[in-house]
Formats: structure tokens, sequence, C-alpha cells
């Protein structure tokens, strides 16, 4: 069996994982994993699936396209290579960053500058964001994961330069105490 | 994944409800420190608390900065100073309250908790030295919080040193006059005193601790008061039941907090995790109040009918809340109404809407008793000491903890104003009923016997 990655990006309407799943099925392959969300209207989904020896990623882009285009789908089929999955990551904790302040642009640019510089991974990102000059309408969370040897005062120093540069008020904490909070 | 909602939730109750860790407060055992030598008393105990407080302020800092959630107040409690120095003079243990309040501000906690004395049952040696030393320790240091169990379930009420606790917190109250008798607001006098409190004036480390520990108090009366305004906000017709169970989950919330944060203060200190002290603490902030949760239930204001039966409901929700949140519950654990330190309290007994007698009434359910109570200072000994009495004889008799912090405030009658400034605040002195007229009851002494545990009615 082999791998790939597949994209669906479009606008959001009911049947999309039905359709794209039924296909799948029909095609022998087995979904491995799969994240979808929903912004505003706008539906992705991304599945990792593992295919049939006998069916090439662009035969299988070919069954999904046919069936995904009229429904105004756009549909990419990437085969995933073992040397694409990283070899070692450095163990990291995990942090929650939020941020409020007035829109303007350069705001996720500005704050994920400083948390690559420091090594620090987005791994996931929410904006409530409604536009606006309302700071309280406009709040970007990110989780993200530190490396133990990163400074850590070094890095919330940077942030909060950051954010004060781009009028905003920023909280970092660390992600056991939501958890803590709301999970049992 | 986190949600939207955990998160946003979270920082709501840290920016605009108050939730906070009231304080971590380091317990520390004295009791190999003691000596027949003040010199060496004293040496033992700087050092032993020097060495394993110094770290303190700067640990707490740091894990509150982790999680984003302020540690307000780092404390110690230490062993009972009568015990400790029960070979002590009392002009010795003033020096030895010296000691403790040097080390506190080298070590930059706020209080040291434990110039303690337990007499519920008599007083030996080193309890009398104590006591008789309250007043000037008291009024000659700023750190040191003093307490003094004078009664309990199992051993009655010691009606003897009720009777001089009301001379010492006369005379403690005289020795601060120009602060409004300040001493009195550090001084704490209990029935079925815990023996893992974190918070202060009542704070010390009991016999059976061990030789360090922390424990952790925290609060947040804002964050159930804004809980419960939310909740009738979008349903109007939700039951006390109901509302018991919403008290109950934001006590959850918080007690996790507190569990995390004394969790890993414990490990970087390498010292044992005790408990949590799961209280509705107020302080003078606005929107930091017990009384106006009261206000939230519909109630005019604290102090009016109802008010016995609403307390009854928050503090149980509150213990329950706690008690599923973490298996280390401990401390008072309930609901504070420290008339002074709470606006909104205080506010009620400057309009006449809680007097005395109800603050008396709702101590058979709240987890303290009569607490930052500012009296006319012409209120004798004899009646603080009958004051002290009744709220004693609601703890021992419904196996609860009671306590009184009453100040007599010199050169003020009731009605006036007594300011304590800081996190004690400020209040209206209350009339208290026959208080400058002798009181033979308490002067007849003894002990009043441990009660019957069954015909409970």
């Amino acid at each position: 069996m082999n791998k790939v990655i597949l994209s669906i990006l479009g606008h959001d309407r009911p049947g999309i994982v039905a359709a794209v799943s039924k296909i799948l099925f029909e095609q022998n392959c087995n979904i491995e994993n799969v994240s979808q969300t929903t912004l505003q209207f706008e539906f992705a989904g991304i599945f990792i699936v593992s295919i049939p020896g006998d069916l090439s990623p662009q035969s299988l882009h070919q069954s999904l396209n046919a069936q995904m285009a009229p429904m105004g789908l756009e549909v990419h089929v990437t085969s995933l290579k073992p040397s694409a999955v990283p070899v070692s990551v450095p163990e990291c904790e995990s942090y929650i960053i939020t941020t409020k302040g007035p829109d303007r642009k350069g705001l996720v640019a500005g704050i994920s500058e400083v948390i690559a510089r420091f090594g620090g991974n987005i791994t996931n990102l929410q904006a409530v964001f409604k536009g606006g000059d309302d700071p309280g309408d406009n709040i970007m969370i990110y989780e993200i994961d530190v490396p133990y040897q990163i400074d850590r005062q070094a890095l919330y120093q940077e942030l909060r330069r950051r954010a004060k540069q781009l009028k905003l008020e920023i909280d970092i904490q660390h992600r056991n105490i939501f958890e803590a909070i709301h999970r049992i | 994944m986190l949600t939207q909602r955990e998160i946003l939730s979270t920082l709501e109750m840290l920016k605009n409800e108050n939730l906070d860790v009231r304080t971590v407060t380091l317990g520390v055992n004295l009791l190999d420190c003691a000596s027949h030598d003040i010199e060496i008393l004293k040496d033992q105990i700087h050092t032993r608390i020097s060495h394993l407080a110094r770290n303190l302020v700067s640990v707490c800092d740091q894990i509150g900065q982790k999680y984003g959630i302020p540690v307000v107040n780092k404390r110690i409690a230490v062993s009972p100073i009568a015990v400790v120095g029960a070979s002590m003079s009392s002009s010795q243990m003033v020096d030895v309250a010296r000691v403790l309040d040097a080390v506190a501000a080298e070590v930059d906690v706020d209080f040291i908790g434990g110039f303690t004395a337990l007499v519920e049952k008599g007083i030996a040696r080193g309890d009398r030295a104590l006591i008789e030393a309250l007043p000037h320790a008291l009024a000659n240091t700023e750190r040191v919080c003093a307490s003094v169990n004078v009664a309990s379930t199992k051993a009655g009420i010691n009606m003897d040193a009720i009777l001089l606790m009301g001379k010492a917190i006369k005379k403690a109250a005289d020795l601060t006059a120009k602060a409004d008798g300040i001493a009195c607001a550090k001084l704490c006098v209990f029935a079925n005193i815990p023996q893992d409190i974190p918070f202060m004036a009542g704070a010390y480390l009991g016999i059976g601790e061990p030789d360090a520990v922390i424990n952790v108090g925290v609060s947040g009366p804002g964050v159930v008061k804004n809980a419960i305004d939310r909740a009738f906000e979008s349903d109007s017709n939700l039951d006390l039941g109901q509302i018991s169970e919403l008290i109950k989950k934001t006590a959850y919330k918080v007690t996790r907090v507190g569990e995390l944060i004394g969790q890993e203060v414990a490990n970087h200190l390498n010292i044992q995790f005790g408990v949590v002290d799961l209280s509705l603490a107020p302080t003078p902030n606005v929107g930091d109040s017990v009384g106006e949760i009261f206000q939230s239930l519909g109630l005019l204001s604290i102090g009016v009918p109802g008010t016995t039966a609403a307390l009854a409901l928050i503090n149980d929700a509150v213990k329950k809340g706690g008690a599923f949140a973490s298996s280390r519950v401990g401390g008072l654990s309930g609901a504070f109404i420290p008339v002074s330190e709470d606006l909104n309290i205080s506010e009620a007994a400057r309009s006449g809407h809680i007097g005395l007698e109800k603050l008396e009434a709702i101590t058979a359910v709240c987890s303290v008793g009569l607490d930052m109570i500012a009296l006319p200072g012409d209120t004798t000994e004899e009646t603080i000491a009958a004051i002290m009495a009744d709220e004693m004889a609601i703890g021992v008799i419904n196996n609860k903890t009671t306590a009184t912090r009453l100040i007599p405030v010199p050169g003020k009658k009731a009605g006036d104003n007594a300011y304590f400034g800081g996190l004690l605040g400020q209040s209206t002195i209350i009339p208290v009923n026959n208080g400058h007229n002798p009181n033979p009851f308490v002067r007849h002494g003894g002990l009043i016997p441990a009660p019957i545990r069954s015909l409970t009615n």
C-alpha cells in the first residue's frame, strides 16, 4: 500500500465528506487520518489515505476531480513519501498565545515571525476575527510547541515587544492551565 | 486541540473576574529548633526559615508567569511558637516574634503565621507566655500573624483562655491605637483550628505536619458572581438547585487552578504538596466581593432575611466542587465573611443591613466566623470574651471551625469609620448590645465541657 495526502477546498455544502469517502471506498482506499474545518463559508479538508498498489495518485485524482469539480471543489493529491515525515522532533511543551487588538494587516505575520525565530511550531491557529476597531472583536489564538531548550524569558520578552508594536494585548500561558480548568 | 470557548472563558476569569491564586503558603516545621537558650532558638528559627523560603517568591512568580495566573501573596506558616518556645518568658516570646518578622522581610513574604498557642483544654507555661506576649508581639511587628485555639468539639471551650484573649485583644488595640487597633487584625481566636490553613491570619503548621509543606489558597468570589449573573441573563427562571450546580462547577475550575500551581511550586522547591484551600476570600477591590454574590442571588444586601440560606447554598456548593476537583482539599474551604475586607459587606454594615447578631448567625453555615469586625473602643474585655465564647460555642456544637478577628477601635464609637488599609480594608464600627457593662458570666472561667455527640436536635 502507498500513501497519499489529498486536500479538498471549496465553498462549504452538505455532502462533501460523504462524496469523498464514497469514492475512496469504491477505489479500495483506506482513510488513515483526516482533518476538516470551515472558515466563514469555505470548506478545507485534508485526508491521509493508503491506496492499493495498482492505483496511481494521478488516477485517484482523476476519479475525485470528476465528482468534486461539478460541486465547485478543488482537489489535490500528492504522494506521501516516508522522507517527508520528520525523523526527530525536539521535546516540546505547548503554550497558548492569545492576542487581542484592532484589526490591521500584518498581525499574524508579526507574531508568527517571532515564534518561528525562536523555533516554536504553530500547531493550531484560530481567529475570532470579525474585523473593525473593537479590540474584543479581533482575537487570535495560537497553539505553539516550544522546545524545552528555548529561553522562555527571551521568547516572552520578544513576543511582548512585538505585540506592543502591533498595538496588541498578548497573553502567553502554558496549555496545562486550560486543560486543568476545563477537562476532567 | 483546545476550543475557543475554553481559552476565552479562562482569559475572562483571569482578566475580568479576579481569578488568581490568593496565596501560596510554605509551612515550616520548627519543632526541632526548640532550645532553652533564646539566642540559639532565634538563630535556629532564622536559619531554618531563610533556608527553606529563600526561593519561595521567585518560584511562585515564575510559575505564575508560566500559566498566566498571578500568585498574589506568598506566605509562611510555622509550628506553634508556644510549643517551639515553650520554655521562654513572655518578653522572650516577643523577641521570637521579632525574628519571625525579620526573616519574613528577608525572604519577601507579606505575612508569617504561627505565633500560635493551642489551649482548648488547658494552658501550659509556653501558651501563657505567648498569650501574654501577644499585644507587644503584634504591635511591634508588621508581618507576624497570631492565632489561639481556645475550643474544640473534643475538648470543649476553655473560658479561662477566652478571658485572657479578651484582655490581650484590648491591650493589642490600645498599643496600636493610632492605627485603629490594627494589631488585632493579625490575631485570630479559633475553635477547631485546622492544621493546614494557608490563609492569614489563621495560618500555622500543625503538630502532625511534615518538615515542610506547600499549601495553596485559591479564591474567586468574582468568578462565582459572574457565573451566576451570566446564568440568570441567559435564563431568568433558573432555580436554586441549578444555581448550586453552577457554583459547584465554578468551584471545580478554581480549585484545579490552585492544585496545578501548588503542585508545580512544590515540585520546584522539592517540598511536599499539602492542600488546596478553596475559600471565597474577598479583597477590598471592586468585583472581588463575597457580598455581591448575595445580590446576584436576588437579595437586597447581605444581612437581609434569606442570607443564611443563601450562604449555606454557596458554602456547600463550593465544598462539593472543590472536593471533586482535588483529593487534597483542606484548610478552611468555604466562604469568608470578613467585614472590613469586602467593600460590599462593609457597606452593608454601614447601611445597617447587617449587624453583629446576623453576622454571628451566618457563621453557623460559613467557613470561618466573626471576621474583621470593628467594634466600639469602649467594648470591655469581658464583652469581647463573651462574643468569642458565643462564636466558639457555634463551632464546638456544630463540629466545625469558627473563629473571631475582632478589633475594638480605640477612641471610636459605633458608626465611626475604622481604616486598616491594604487588604485589611476599612469598615463602619458595628454597635455591640450591652458592650460596656460587666459580664460576670465569662468571669466564672473554667472549661465548658465537650458536647454530647448524640441526641443531635
